[in-house]
């Protein structure tokens, strides 16, 4: 692969890279249903916040598609990753 | 090796900053209590359970992946260095047939992709509930902490036992083990070898042809016929040979072409 072509894919990976990651980081989020006082509510959360509820086994995706937080709010999350 | 330590420093958290909404480079697994980042893997796996895709940890790996390609598993990454240096133990070395290094690709579709999509995270499969990273690094001191703590010992499943004791012989006995048979980060990372700003050149005009690179290389790579090849972990080791034929170079060096075999 000539040199030049070679910048010409790095440059395109690392903006492909860049514009995932920027998204991920500042505009992508989803709904979660958390438990609150006896009631189901929606909490909307960012993908960074995803991505600490995930590590700890703090969300959980049921049959039906919805992704449920696995403690209620205000409780204290799990120390670990359930794996 | 004094790279790779320091580089501990960043992944095993001496500040407890904890900051698990970030994604490191690493195979470093979040459930261990000294883990400043999330394990991009770890993230891909329970994003695929949930059905979301994981634009952070997808978006970085391709940034850290087009820039420095496998130099990642070979300098940085901190379980490569554990194996490094259960590797130092001077036990006979046994080397692997070429076929094994497209393991790791089975591994990452299977375990990493199809299975969190398909079956969910409680599927024995599921990378984190195999991945030997997270038994030493999490479950064994979860257990450990349970059992001096008088309360009832957690064990992982049997799978994952089973592939924490072979990694632990196998650790031994073959050189980087995890890395070359089964790690689907450094999959993910030897795609961009060709592809990479950093890249091992072969200069054939300084070639002796002594072969003393394959000698030098441990993964079993000829790097003179493929510099950049799948299974290479960028160690470097070959471009110490005597002529000096391999040499890592930038995409940006003002030099020849790079030979991509």
């Amino acid at each position: 692969m000539k040199n030049q072509v070679k910048i010409i894919v790095v440059s395109l990976f690392i903006l492909l890279g860049a514009a995932l990651l920027s998204y991920g980081a500042l505009f992508h989020s989803a709904g979660i249903s958390a438990k609150q006082k006896d009631e189901n509510i929606i909490l909307q959360k960012s993908e960074p916040a995803l991505i600490k509820l995930a590590s700890i086994g703090g969300i959980k995706r049921d049959e039906s598609g919805k992704i449920n937080q696995t403690f209620a709010v205000g409780e204290k999350p799990p120390a670990t990753c359930a794996t | 090796m004094w790279i790779q330590t320091a580089f501990l420093i960043v992944w095993l958290d001496p500040l407890g900053l904890r900051m698990h909404s970030m994604c490191s480079p690493v195979f470093h697994c979040y459930a261990c209590p000294l883990s400043t980042f999330a394990c991009p893997i770890g993230v891909i796996a329970q994003f695929g359970a949930l059905h979301i895709f994981p634009f952070v940890a997808v978006g970085f790996l391709i940034t850290i992946g087009v820039l420095f390609g496998t130099l990642i598993c070979g300098w940085v990454c901190p379980f490569g260095f554990l194996q490094d240096l259960a590797g130092k133990i001077p036990t006979p070395k046994f080397d692997l047939p070429k076929f094994t290094g497209y393991f790791r690709y089975v591994i990452l579709i299977i375990t990493v992709l199809a299975v969190p999509y398909f079956f969910g995270e409680e599927h024995p499969l599921f990378v984190c509930r195999i991945c030997p990273a997270g038994a030493i690094e999490s479950a064994v001191p979860a257990m450990v902490g349970q059992a001096i703590a008088g309360e009832k010992i957690l064990w992982p499943n049997a799978i994952k036992l089973i592939v924490l004791v072979l990694f632990l012989i196998a650790v031994f006995f073959i050189k980087r083990p995890w890395c070359r048979i089964l790690c689907p980060l450094g999959a993910i990372f030897s795609l961009f070898n060709r592809v990479s700003v950093f890249f091992l050149k072969f200069n054939p005009e300084k070639c002796t042809d002594c072969k003393r690179c394959h000698k030098l290389c441990e993964y079993g790579i000829q790097p003179e016929k493929s510099p950049n090849d799948l299974r290479c972990i960028r160690c470097l080791e070959c471009t110490n040979c005597g002529p000096k034929a391999l040499k890592l170079e930038t995409i940006f060096s003002r030099s020849k072409q790079p030979t991509n075999k």
